[in-house]
């Protein structure tokens, strides 16, 4: 004997995006870095920021910060990043 | 503000006499507190209309349960909402005789309605101690979201805020599939499930005046939509009797609202699992447990209530945790975790009263909690020395030696409450004490070894405690929250520390339970 279930789950997943062609090389990049507000990140995004410009010879670095971790970010904070060529977004502890 | 608003008919008003439109929505936690209020103000001075922006059905469910008396319409299409241009609900117009606007009352304030009362001759009718909070905003109206019932056609493509979702996919499973196995693989929490079959979950909806198709809330973080239907299937599975819905459907509210902030409970690499506290009526009606063993697997409402609020949050919002859910040791609390307050051996005011709302109000409220943490206390005489013990394990809420950024439910067990209550401690001496008491000896931060919570101490606040110079660990004795549970025997409290607390992180709470 068959049985009739009713979907108990979220029917509408959101599908995933093709992530953008990767970059072939950084120079003359501009490259977004997000601090997500945990302590500590904003030593890595330092550190990341200087490797970025002396070794890579990015065009640009621009920083956004979260106001906190645990929430998403709102939309100035993505607005700030718009028209990067990639963006890094930093954890930290 | 528009001052006159002749052009459309409303709804049973009469000219010539002064007139309140209250403009509500039936879902909306403050409109819930606030109508019932209006029943006072009504008379021979003052005609009262309230104006629901939602449908018949929803709308004679509020009436009936709020127990409202002056008339109800309801503003078909929101063609009177986008004439008065309420921002939030509810708001209130006083119109005069002639219909043009007098003043304005925004969400639920007290003092705004004495003061509308005394405009028009009335006695004071929200008394400051009848346990509402003396303030709270509203809900967005209707006829500003972008697909409001009513609203033009060019706002249909925000699929995000629409109120009525499709219906759920059936799913036939052939003869030789057992439907436990197939569920607990598809839509389980490690455990088997009631499987929800169109039968099981037709009869809990028939228990529940709202439509199937109804979206009570977006469940973070994959934001899917909780109609009444998948919410029913979702009890089914976890077990709950018909009735929970009066239950579960104001509990998925209120772990939707933006300020519990369920996006970052259910994917932190923190313990947090939200802890449902049930008060009220509610607790008898449908066989809540308040006492021996009230963490445990004591009673089907607690157990099944709890159960379901998780596979919703699994299933609808989408953090399993094998993925999206990144808790680095999990939290038993994670297959259910639901207490009652033993409100019958609390001496004070229910903890519902603590949250704003009137002490024969059902109402449930919702804390991201660690697990518990006990404290023992068999031989203290006075109460002064359990609550000592108590500020020994709420000092390491979190770190011990973070400070200032955490809340804690601390539950007393109902020998500990005699001892203290016979000591003539009130609720708030409690709470003050224990603020006042709980602190981390300056000398643990001695040593500079760069550990959790010492690099923040320029935020602390230095006290003394029994003489020891301590950093305060609470911002404020409103970080404590005190609830009465558990069996009469055995001398043990529970300390449940927090996650992140506050705009930035999550921030506890409470909904009003409708009546039966």
């Amino acid at each position: 004997m068959s049985v009739t279930l009713v979907h108990p789950g979220n029917e509408n997943v959101p599908q995933a995006a093709a992530p953008p062609a990767r970059l072939e090389s950084l120079a003359g990049k501009k490259i977004g870095l997000l601090d997500i507000s945990k302590p500590g990140g904003s030593f890595f995004l330092d550190r990341l920021e200087k490797i970025l410009r002396e070794r890579h010879g990015v065009a640009e670095v621009i920083r956004a910060r979260k106001p906190t971790f645990a929430k998403t970010a709102p939309p100035q904070v993505i607005e700030q990043l718009r028209g990067m060529d990639a963006v890094v977004e930093g954890l930290a502890d | 503000m528009q001052q006159t608003q002749t052009a459309i008919a409303i709804p049973g008003y009469r000219p010539g006499k002064k007139a309140l439109l209250v403009f509500f929505e039936t879902d909306c936690p403050t409109c819930q507190l606030a109508l019932p209020y209006f029943n006072g103000l009504a008379g021979d001075s003052l005609q009262v209309i309230a104006l629901s922006q939602d449908d018949e059905a929803r709308t004679q469910q509020f009436v009936k349960q709020m127990r409202i008396t002056y008339p109800v319409e309801l503003d078909r299409g929101l063609t009177l909402s986008r004439s008065y241009d309420p921002q939030s609900v509810p708001t209130s117009f006083l119109l005069d005789e002639n219909g043009a606007v007098m003043r304005l009352l925004v969400g639920f304030d007290k003092a705004g309605l004495n003061d509308l009362a005394a405009v028009v001759g009335h006695s004071p009718i929200a008394p400051q101690d009848d346990g509402a909070p003396a303030w709270k905003p509203g809900c967005s109206s209707r006829h500003l979201e972008p697909q409001g019932d009513g609203a033009s056609p060019e706002d249909s493509s925000a699929p995000l805020l629409r109120r009525v979702g499709e219906p759920a996919t059936r799913i036939e499973l052939k003869g030789d599939v057992d439907p436990v196995e197939f569920c607990f693989w598809q839509f389980g929490d490690a455990l088997p499930v009631v499987p929800p079959t169109t039968e099981r979950v037709a009869a809990i909806l028939k228990a529940c005046a709202l439509s199937p198709e109804s979206v009570v809330a977006r469940v973070p973080p994959c934001y899917g939509e909780a109609t009444v239907e998948k919410i029913a299937a979702n009890a089914v599975m976890a077990g709950c009797r018909p009735e929970m819905m009066r239950v579960l459907v104001p509990l998925v509210r209120a772990v939707c609202d933006e300020r519990f902030n369920a996006h970052g409970v259910q994917a932190t690499t923190h313990f947090a699992a939200p802890l449902v506290i049930i008060n009220g009526p509610v607790r008898q009606e449908l066989g809540f447990w308040s006492r021996q063993n009230v963490f445990s697997n004591v009673a089907r409402a607690n157990s099944t209530l709890g159960r379901a609020l998780q596979l919703i949050l699994l299933n609808m919002g989408g953090a399993r945790p094998d993925g999206i859910d990144m808790s680095a040791l999990g939290n038993p609390g994670k297959f259910a975790s639901c207490i009652a307050e033993n409100e019958e051996e609390n001496p004070w005011e229910p903890f519902q009263v603590d949250r704003g709302l009137r002490r024969e109000q059902s109402a449930l409220s919702l804390f991201a909690a660690e697990p518990p943490r006990g404290v023992s206390e068999h031989s203290a005489q006075r109460g002064e020395t359990v609550l000592r013990a108590i500020c020994q394990a709420l000092s390491t809420v979190w770190s011990y030696r973070m400070c200032m950024r955490n809340e804690a439910v601390v539950v007393l067990c109902p020998e500990h409450v005699k001892t203290v209550h016979r000591d003539g401690f009130s609720k708030q001496q409690v709470r003050q004490f224990l603020f006042e008491n709980t602190g981390i000896p300056l000398r643990y931060y001695a040593s500079q070894d760069g550990g959790e919570g010492t690099q923040l101490v320029a935020h602390y606040r230095e006290i003394k405690i029994q003489g020891e110079p301590c950093y305060q660990k609470f911002s404020s004795a409103n970080a404590i929250h005190i609830v009465v549970a558990g069996g009469t025997a055995g001398k043990f409290s529970a300390v449940l520390g927090s996650w992140s607390t506050g705009p930035a992180g999550s921030q506890m709470v409470t909904y009003p339970i409708p009546e039966k």
